[in-house]
């Protein structure tokens, strides 16, 4: 039973980014090598941004509410930003359109989220004999954060990739951007719901900003 | 993953060799990592296993992997394959009885005793559930230790963790459906090696010798009074059968009588013309084992040197009135001696001391009282103790009932006057003379701290002697406490009569686990499939169109037509 709710789990964790892959137009321009380097990017900010926390952050003492020390998390959380910009702007990409490029570098992106912080608790955790619905809470967001990548690629391509932008969205655009950005990082249920409804307005979005911008 | 990228780019051979050696080394580890922790870990003890001339008694089983249920009524469950969790409190042990004796089958059987509260409960009023509980208990383990059981049995202590799981499945049981394979629930694990006979276990006999004041040109053996204890015990629980009374009192008797009549010893001039032999002997509830064993190790002029022995066992709870167990007839003069000595003391204290006669039958190898081994090599002793009756085999040995609060330390401190004066009047030839040779607040008084410490001590050892090795530390107290107080100590290792034959693994640690069913898990993957299959067509229709979600459906049959 155990390794069975494992494998469950690990579907549902990983499962949606297989999916993504094979059923949209990505798997015909074979763009993995792309989410491949995308992946290691997000290796390489995932250790910037854990050095930064660990030599600016303080432990807080009394649990409250210390707006220093959220501020400098935000800033931490920016640089998730420019990892992702570098990962979009200055690799060379085969010869893929932006609309697959952004697509597949959120892709990439979020598969390295996933594998590094919820692979090993599910290996160690799911599969003992307790039950706890904790494992399938974490595919769930899982899946949110996928919908969270894209969606931030996305964003990211508006933002950096194209030139010829209409004049009303820019500012939108980069409100958006801002607040995706700078929601926390923690990974709770509450945050995942929110990150659910605001994914699912910004992702609608994109995407009619990308079919009004013309492609 | 460097060396992925590497090897994307343009690796050599060497850079796959050591992707290999960290592939293998993060399988390795991922290999060692525990399993899931469990809800609740809790201490348990195993009932007792053993053999009497091959016949088998208790548990015969150690390891446990049932699903937990509440009760043996619960309607369609599978005892076979259940764990039953039930409180001493609420057990019916007369079905309990019939259970057991008509073999019925059963996973396993956790017993819940009620919680542990503190050793001290000096000067508090006993409610009349204590005695009832006690009553229980010593009824269960009667029931439990002769009954040959092929099922494991544990006990453990009640707290919040267990009491939280046992209203959860009582609450499972409750709604119809009993706890299996497929309906999820909680499942008691209990992983612990088969248990294994204990190959040769060891009894052991500590005597400490005070000897006697030889006066000039006096060539003969001076008579030599001995006073013993059994400090050994048996119940159903091993890992929890500390004895206090039987004969955790007995043995602190002794250590104290020791030590009085060592202060009294120490100097020349009050150094009576008796020697004093105390023995701590093991085995007491196999048939006075060691005690026969210690007995035949003597050499025959001790034994012919030995005036009379007093035996003590189980003085720790009695109010007014304490029995001297003889078994030559009271008539007999050497008796009838030492029951006038003592009673003159008793009388002084306002006690009373009667005197029971049971004969000794040779051919019969039960030997219910330690005075019989004595007797039995025609030396005079008497058992002093507050039970009236002969215990069975097996029987009032110490067990799960007889804990620290279960003695009155006031009941010790008497029976030590008891002894220790008649003993002194004896000595000293003071019968009959209206003297107080260990009066309070005199500096041959009787501390009472001493007994207080030393019956804690005992009473947080459990003292089953297979289980107790040579160097268990309880042992080298007796031998460093009784060392201290006679000028020469002598230690006796035998193995116990092949008659009685143990196992180990009394204690482990109960794993419990909440469990989902396999039917959830299914149902997951049900969902999960449906789920990602409803992901796939909706990013190819969004993607692609319709048209290719229904061409993926399709078989070209153009290429088919070619290869023919």
């Amino acid at each position: 039973m155990t390794v069975f709710h494992f494998f469950n789990c690990a579907i549902l964790t990983f499962g949606p980014h297989a999916v993504y892959y094979s059923a949209t137009p990505l798997s015909e321009y074979d763009t993995i090598g792309t989410s491949a380097k995308a992946a290691a990017v997000y290796l390489g900010t995932a250790l910037v941004k854990l050095v930064c926390l660990a030599t600016f952050l303080k432990e807080s003492e009394n649990g409250n509410f210390d707006p220093y020390q959220e501020l400098l998390k935000v800033l931490i959380n920016f640089i998730d930003v420019a990892g992702l910009y570098f990962a979009l702007t200055q690799l060379t990409h085969r010869n893929i359109s932006q609309n697959h490029k952004f697509q597949a570098v959120g892709l990439g992106w979020a598969f390295a989220d996933s594998v590094l912080h919820r692979l090993a608790p599910l290996w160690v955790g799911a599969r003992g004999l307790e039950f706890t619905w904790e494992y399938v809470f974490q595919g769930l967001e899982a899946n949110a954060n996928l919908v969270l990548n894209l969606s931030l690629a996305a964003l990211g391509s508006l933002m950096w990739l194209r030139k010829n932008k209409p004049r009303i969205l820019i500012p939108i655009i980069y409100a958006c951007a801002g607040v995706l950005a700078t929601m926390p990082s923690i990974t709770r249920l509450h945050t995942t719901s929110y990150v659910l409804i605001l994914v699912l307005f910004e992702k609608s979005f994109g995407m009619a900003a990308c079919k009004g911008g013309g492609l | 993953m460097a060396g992925r990228r590497r090897g994307r780019i343009g690796g050599g051979v060497e850079v796959l060799d050591s992707i290999y050696s960290v592939v293998a080394l993060v399988f390795i580890l991922v290999a060692c990592v525990e399993l899931g922790d469990a809800a609740t870990a809790v201490d348990v003890y195993r009932l007792i296993q053993y053999d009497i001339a091959g016949v088998p008694y208790g548990s015969r089983l150690a390891g446990l992997n049932h699903h937990a249920g509440a009760s043996f009524f619960a309607p369609g469950a599978d005892l076979s394959r259940t764990v039953v969790m039930m409180p001493v409190r609420e057990l019916n042990l007369t079905f309990l009885r019939e259970y057991i004796i008509s073999n019925q089958p059963l996973g396993g059987l956790l017993l819940l005793l009620p919680e542990k509260v503190g050793n001290r409960i000096v000067g508090k009023i006993k409610s009349k559930d204590d005695g009832l509980m006690r009553n229980i208990l010593v009824e269960l383990e009667q029931l439990l230790i002769h009954a040959n059981i092929p099922y494991p049995v544990y006990f453990a202590f009640e707290d919040d963790k267990i009491n939280a799981v046992l209203a959860d499945v009582r609450r499972n049981d409750a709604t119809g459906q009993p706890p299996m394979a497929t309906t999820g629930g909680y499942k008691l694990l209990v992983s612990i090696p088969e248990p294994k006979r204990v190959s040769s276990p060891t009894i052991t006999n500590i005597q400490g010798w005070l000897p006697g004041l030889k006066g000039d040109g006096d060539t003969n053996q001076l008579p030599t009074i001995a006073v013993v204890a059994s400090y050994d015990t048996f119940g159903a629980a091993p890992a929890l059968s500390v004895g206090s009374d039987s004969n955790g009192s007995g043995v602190v008797a002794l250590l104290e009588i020791a030590r009085l009549f060592s202060r009294l010893y120490s100097n020349p001039k009050t150094r009576g013309r008796y020697n004093l032999l105390f023995g701590l002997t093991s085995g007491g509830p196999y048939n006075y084992d060691g005690t026969l064993k210690w007995l035949r190790s003597f050499d025959q002029r001790l034994r012919e040197s030995i005036e009379y022995a007093i035996c003590l066992n189980s003085i720790g709870s009695w109010k007014n009135e304490l029995w001297i167990h003889v078994s030559k007839p009271p008539e007999n003069a050497y008796i009838k001696q030492v029951h006038e000595s003592l009673s003159d003391v008793a009388n002084e204290l306002g006690v009373t001391i009667g005197i029971k006669h049971k004969k000794i039958n040779i051919s019969n190898p039960r030997v219910a009282w330690e005075h019989e081994q004595f007797s039995r090599l025609r030396i005079t002793a008497v058992t002093l103790s507050e039970l009236s009756a002969a215990p069975e085999l097996l029987e009032s040995t110490g067990g799960l009932h007889d804990t620290r609060d279960s003695l009155d330390e006031a009941a010790v401190y008497r029976t030590i006057r008891l002894v220790a004066e008649s003993l002194a009047k004896h000595i000293y030839g003071h019968q009959g003379r209206n003297i107080q040779i260990f009066a309070d607040n005199s500096s041959l008084a009787i501390n009472p701290f001493y007994i207080s410490a030393w019956l804690d001590l005992l009473s947080r050892a459990p003292r089953v002697a297979p289980f107790l090795s040579k160097t268990d530390p309880i042992i080298s107290s007796l031998k460093k406490e009784l060392s201290d107080h006679t000028v020469e100590l002598h230690v006796q290792h035998e193995t116990i009569d092949g008659m009685f034959s143990f196992y180990d693994s009394t204690r482990a640690t109960l794993n419990v686990y909440q469990v989902a069913s396999v039917a959830f898990d299914l149902l997951l993957l049900l969902a999960l499939g449906a789920y990602l299959i409803l992901l796939f067509s909706f990013l190819v229709l969004t993607t692609r169109g319709l048209d290719d979600l229904i061409n993926l459906f399709r078989r070209p049959p153009s290429r088919k037509v070619k290869a023919a």
